[in-house]
């Protein structure tokens, strides 16, 4: 039993680290040239030499900006404690202006200690903020404005990113604007008068090379030798897992991972799936549990799903396939219905059911998104007489005959004649 | 931070209860000391005896390689989850079999179905009511803790409630030595589930909303808490221009034959005759659909007919007899594979006004086959009406009701 708990700290110990995106990007801090230090840069500039600024921090989801930003103002708020102040909005949730501006306010608020009402309109929150801000510039203090998400807040009249910087145009005001957001183009989609009042300081965040790929394996995986467990067991799971990593099939792994994907995000999912899968009895990590957490990785939605149909909902998909050869246009149930009807008289085949069975089979293929209706008009129409199409192609449909478990030859011949 | 009062709902006054002035009141006080035990933090776990892991594989056949997945991604006490993506088709015991596990771990968790919670708000409030530890009666007019409509408004609520309850659940782990920990809830991570999430994507709102639920996480950067969902459809088909970070996803596979064949043979007072009975009757019907609850309905029919010649039903079948009830049970197998899906409603396969008139000239044996349920004429005709009205556009009914002939004959005027 002792063994098992030692295992579970360890487990705790990785899946803590793996959900902790400020742990895993301190690794990419320390060099000089990194956008942590850029982004440092540029901030505490600003805030000691008391001006505007405003930067974009620009990259595919997953890649760490957000953890790099926060990395960066925890730094600053350590050093220069009582001259900054930080807002965080958030464009999912706060796109609209009087979201928006009452949750200034009321971050404003929190941060000086001030009553805050939800009463207040969308004017008083706005002269609020416009106060604060000339009080804040009067007193030295910085504000920093992070706005996450941010090609949702430029959709729309784009008011508040207006108000925003043209506040800080005014030369009592000491703000920073700092912009996140996954579209490359989000600077495009500024209206001009916002974009000339914008400085066009854009920070890429890439995802990472090989080697630092490597680097951060070995600094998420590895375990801590000043960390509570015993010093043995760390020396054989860390020599363990440097095995593994050395490895020729780990690095084949690696590889079809980066195939498809090479960013931090998609990393940390496959490596707290492989973390999930330790086996707690023994204590230590191995080649299985990566290999298992790949092929959680690379689903086949619709082969599964193709996997689990019904025989009768095999036929169905198959009399699609081929009225989508026949008549590419439009076809609905009731022509699948013919189809079927056809097959039958010609084939002889056993599986002949009624046609409100078959309008069950059609529901429930419906729900499981194998197929679907063309039309957006709605329910006014029955199931029977509205247009279908499937959503998936004759490659993905012979894949799926040839793996179930127990498929007519009939299915199987008639799809093959077609394609 | 400003005090706003819980929303209060305004009720209409019927004559009785204002003619009645102590009524209202009286209830109220008999409803109050029923319900007068707050809620804790302890009741946001299962609330019935934990079980155990024995119990646990043997109560989902087929299901044993998710549960202990499952377990596995969930971790031992304390471990910090990324967000669980449970998908499979309907009636695949997803749901049961997340609810059964929190059962064994005697985890915290707060559940909200998005079948039941239809809007945005309901959704928002419904978790905040849980987290909050309120409970709706007639005392506070059945409203919810806090007013919410706006995922803003959500995210600040909700990292309030949870600060809260983890506070309390930490404070447990100072108290869980001495006392017996059957009724605590155990460790303090606490998980959010969100069912039936495929139906978000046709609310109005849903181009927000789920996007936001996706991120909840990434949002709140909480590591108390854990977000689960559950689907009826694949990953793939939430869709969105600008991504969202994809949670680890599990799937629920359709029962195998033989997995069907153990549900099936639950709870069955002679095992070895319904076995028998689904030898003949399984392979069949599973051609045509192999959900759990379609199969279910269509069997009871067939297994009386099956058991007609048998004077026992306690018996024992051997090959002879197998072989004579499945002689009996053949004619009728064929025509019940195309009434799989029908659903008996008592003796009465006809419920038309038109054929009670027939009816009442074959006599007085015939009144078994009357409708169980009485409905008056008004809401027979409502029905019909309501039939005809979600079959006609509206444009046709507008034209024929409205007193302006649908159009705005005004414009038609000619000078």
């Amino acid at each position: 039993m002792g063994q098992k708990s030692l295992a579970e700290q360890a487990q705790i110990l990785l899946r803590s680290r793996l959900c902790n995106p400020t742990f895993i990007f301190t690794l990419f801090s320390d060099s000089p040239d990194s956008n942590h230090s850029k982004l440092k840069f540029i901030i505490s500039s600003s805030v000691t030499e008391a001006c505007n600024n405003s930067v974009l921090l620009l990259g595919p989801r997953g890649c760490g900006k957000i953890a790099v930003l926060e990395l960066v103002l925890d730094d600053l708020l350590k050093e220069y404690h009582d001259l900054i102040t930080v807002i965080k909005l958030n464009g999912l949730l706060h796109s609209d202006d009087n979201c928006a501006l009452k949750e200034i306010a009321r971050q404003l608020c929190v941060e000086h200690q001030l009553m805050f009402s939800k009463m207040a309109s969308f004017d008083d929150n706005s002269q609020f903020m416009v106060a604060m801000l000339r009080e804040c510039g009067l007193a030295h203090k910085t504000v920093i404005f992070v706005l996450d998400e941010f090609d949702l807040f430029a959709q729309g009249k784009q008011r508040l990113l207006y108000s925003l910087l043209d506040a800080m145009q005014s030369v009592t005001s000491q703000a920073v604007v700092v912009g996140v957001s996954c579209r490359l183009d989000a600077d495009q989609l500024l209206e001009k008068r916002v974009r000339s009042r914008f400085s066009h300081r854009k920070l890429l965040f890439l995802p990472p090379s090989r080697e630092d790929l490597q680097r951060l394996l070995e600094h998420i995986l590895l375990l801590p030798t000043d960390s509570s467990l015993p010093h043995d067991y760390v020396a054989d799971f860390n020599a363990k897992l440097l095995n593994i990593l050395a490895g020729e099939k780990f690095k084949e792994i690696i590889e079809t991972l980066s195939n498809s994907d090479l960013t931090f995000n998609h990393m940390l999912r496959f490596l707290f799936s492989a973390v999930c899968y330790m086996d707690l009895e023994s204590g230590f990590m191995s080649l299985d549990n990566f290999k298992a957490a790949l092929s959680t990785i690379q689903r086949q939605p619709k082969l599964e799903c193709l996997k689990d149909c019904s025989i009768l909902e095999l036929y169905i998909l198959v009399c699609m396939k081929r009225l989508e050869v026949k008549e590419p246009d439009t076809y609905n149930f009731n022509s699948v219905m013919k189809e079927y009807k056809s097959i039958h008289d010609s084939f002889q085949t056993s599986d002949y059911y009624a046609r409100n069975v078959c309008l069950r089979a059609f529901e429930h293929l419906l729900q499981c998104e194998l197929i679907s209706v063309v039309d957006n008009r709605g329910l006014s129409q029955s199931i029977e007489f509205r247009p279908v199409r499937l959503l998936i192609s004759c490659h993905e449909l012979n894949q799926g005959l040839k793996s179930h478990r127990s498929c007519p030859v009939i299915l199987q011949k008639l799809v093959d004649r077609e394609g | 931070m400003g005090e706003e009062e819980s929303p209060q709902i305004t009720r209409r006054t019927t004559r009785a209860s204002s003619s009645n002035p102590n009524l209202n009141s009286a209830a109220e006080t008999v409803l109050h000391n029923c319900n007068s035990q707050p809620l804790t933090h302890n009741d946001l776990v299962y609330g019935d005896e934990p079980i155990s892991f024995d119990d646990l594989i043997c109560s989902f056949p087929g299901r044993r390689i998710q549960i202990l997945e499952l377990l596995q991604l969930l971790g031992p006490l304390n471990s910090p989850v990324i967000p669980l993506f449970i998908y499979g088709g309907a009636c695949r015991g997803k749901t049961s079999t997340v609810l059964q596990i929190f059962r064994h771990l005697n985890r915290p968790f707060v559940y909200s179905s998005c079948l039941t919670c239809y809007s945005p708000r309901i959704l928002f409030e419904s978790i905040l009511n849980q987290l909050l530890l309120h409970r709706k009666h007639e005392g506070n007019g059945y409203s919810s803790a806090k007013r919410c409509e706006r995922p803003s408004e959500f995210v600040n609520l909700l990292r309030e409630a949870l600060g809260n309850i983890i506070n309390s659940l930490k404070g447990n782990m100072g108290k869980s030595n001495s006392k017996k920990l059957v009724g605590q809830a155990k460790g303090q991570i606490i998980y959010l589930i969100f069912d039936n999430l495929e139906l978000v994507r046709d609310w109005e709102k849903s181009s927000n909303i789920l996007p936001f639920l996706f991120m909840l996480y990434d949002i709140m950067k909480m590591p108390e808490v854990g977000l689960i969902f559950i689907s009826n459809t694949s990953p793939d088909t939430y869709y969105f221009n600008t991504g969202y970070t994809e949670p680890v996803p599990l799937y629920f596979p359709e029962y195998t034959e033989d997995d069907l064949r153990q549900i099936l043979m639950r709870n069955q007072c002679n095992p070895k005759l319904y076995s028998s009975f689904l030898d003949v009757l399984l392979r069949p019907f599973s051609r045509i659909t192999r959900r759990v609850d379609e199969l279910s309905t269509a069997f009871p029919a067939l297994f009386k007919k099956y058991c007609e010649p048998l004077s026992d039903l306690g018996i024992f079948p051997n090959e002879k007899m197998k072989r004579m009830l499945f002689s009996h049970l053949q004619p009728h197998i064929a025509p019940s594979l195309n009434e799989i899906f029908r659903v008996e409603a008592g003796h009465n396969k006809d419920k038309a006004k038109g054929k009670g008139n027939a009816r009442k000239a074959e006599g007085v044996s015939e009144a078994s086959d009357e409708v169980e349920f009485h409905m008056s004429t008004s809401a027979k005709y409502l029905l019909i009406s309501a039939f005809l009205a979600s079959r006609n556009p509206a444009t046709l009914d507008a034209s024929l009701f409205d007193s302006t002939g649908g159009s705005d004959n005004r414009k038609r005027k000619r000078k």
